[in-house]
């Protein structure tokens, strides 16, 4: 009787990683699976729960969607972002300093631009080796006009300057877990955690209005990757054009490709011609 | 690349699996020896790559056998295909797994 209360708690935590849209059914699947399996396994098929919501997570076009609804446009993104600033500068200054690295036992007011300094110095370094890791290259943006790429710039650039004192708000954390070994690496996840998700909200926004891409659709399948390709694609809202993430990068499709869309389209989105740009 | 998708060798077990009459996620795993956390995201990346399909079983049959309703999977004809393609890549993949009685779904 314990054991099966330890099985049910085990998918329904393993359910809370998968889409909240596909949760109900995932955990069906799963009990349903679970009432065939012999007692003595259960648990450890149970385990297996984990991966498999993951993997869901990972390769649900709607998680995507949805994790990001609040932060459509460009100007919520920021402000959102400047909150989380503001929020990690009180705690960064309220927590105690990494024992040995500061002479006070707090973070002050004017050691926070040091930090900074810091914290763009590593983010520096991490940013090129992340977008090597995520494997795609950046978006083909030929056909985007030059003040749009500047204005793209400059969101990735305020970004990338908000995440700071959220990164050195995780070195502050270190001084309250100092003696925990792994400590240094975990803040270093954070670091490359917060700059890949930097670096995923920008590929998937629109590089005309910096608005997020929405109706993702699959493409494609893997065993015609010779003639086509295969991946992913999702569309601006407001018509200006197509996102193409190709899964894999083959000779035909290298990367990530935007497909601006002319004026003929206008028709089939909601905003008047008037209104693009 | 024209002779059809590479599968791992993992994929292809359970391609094979599900193929020749082992059409539950628990059967898969009973046939393969596979851990349930290799076999489910497994089938789920199969199906996406449209090479099974899955179906509920009704409720009513379920019901009548006093047991929940269970997910069958199927080779489709493109899994067929790449089934092919994979088996003479992997030769031993026919002694695997013996035919199962395939009931009505």
């Amino acid at each position: 009787m314990r054991n099966q209360k330890l099985q049910g708690a085990l998918l329904r935590a393993a359910s809370l990683l998968a889409p909240g849209d596909q949760r109900a059914g995932w955990l069906e699947e799963w009990r349903s699976e679970l009432w065939y399996i012999p007692r003595r396994r259960a648990t450890r098929f149970c385990l297996g729960a984990f991966r498999d919501a993951l993997w869901l997570r990972r390769n649900s076009l709607s998680a995507a969607k949805h994790t990001g609804i609040h932060l459509e446009s460009p100007l919520s993104c920021l402000a959102f972002l400047a909150l989380l600033a503001v929020a990690s500068t009180l705690a960064a200054v309220l927590l105690p300093a990494p024992k040995g690295m500061l002479p006070s036992s707090h973070l002050r007011a004017r050691d926070l631009p040091l930090f900074c300094v810091v914290t763009l110095l590593y983010t520096g370094l991490l940013l090129p080796v992340m977008r090597l890791a995520m494997g795609r290259t950046a978006a083909g943006l030929r056909p985007v006009r030059w003040p749009h790429k500047l204005r793209r710039a400059v969101f990735l650039a305020l970004k990338i300057a908000l995440v700071q004192p959220m990164m050195f708000c995780g070195f502050a954390a270190v001084g309250l877990a100092g003696t925990v070994p792994v400590a240094p690496i975990a803040v270093c996840a954070f670091w490359m955690l917060t700059l890949r998700w930097v670096l995923i909200d920008q590929q998937r926004r629109c590089p005309v209005c910096l608005r997020l891409l929405t109706n993702p659709v699959r493409i494609g399948t893997p065993s015609r990757t010779f003639l086509e390709w295969y991946g992913a694609e999702s569309m601006c809202a407001r018509g200006h054009g197509l996102l193409q993430v190709p899964e894999v990068s083959t000779s035909s499709a290298g990367g990530v490709q935007w497909l601006r869309l002319d004026n003929s389209w206008s028709s089939f989105f909601v905003h008047p011609t008037g209104a693009r740009q | 690349m024209a002779d059809g998708p590479k599968l791992s060798h993992t994929s292809a077990m359970i391609l094979q699996a599900v193929a020749t009459g082992h059409i539950y996620g628990y059967t898969v795993m009973e046939v393969t020896g596979l851990p349930s956390g290799t076999v489910y995201p497994a089938l789920r990346r199969l199906e996406r790559d449209q090479l099974i399909r899955s179906q509920w079983e009704r409720r009513a049959l379920a019901d009548a056998a006093l047991r929940p309703p269970r997910k069958y999977y199927k080779l489709t004809r493109a899994g067929e295909a790449a089934l092919e393609v994979t088996r003479k890549r992997y030769p031993l993949l026919t002694k695997l797994t013996p035919l199962e009685e395939v009931p009505d779904a």
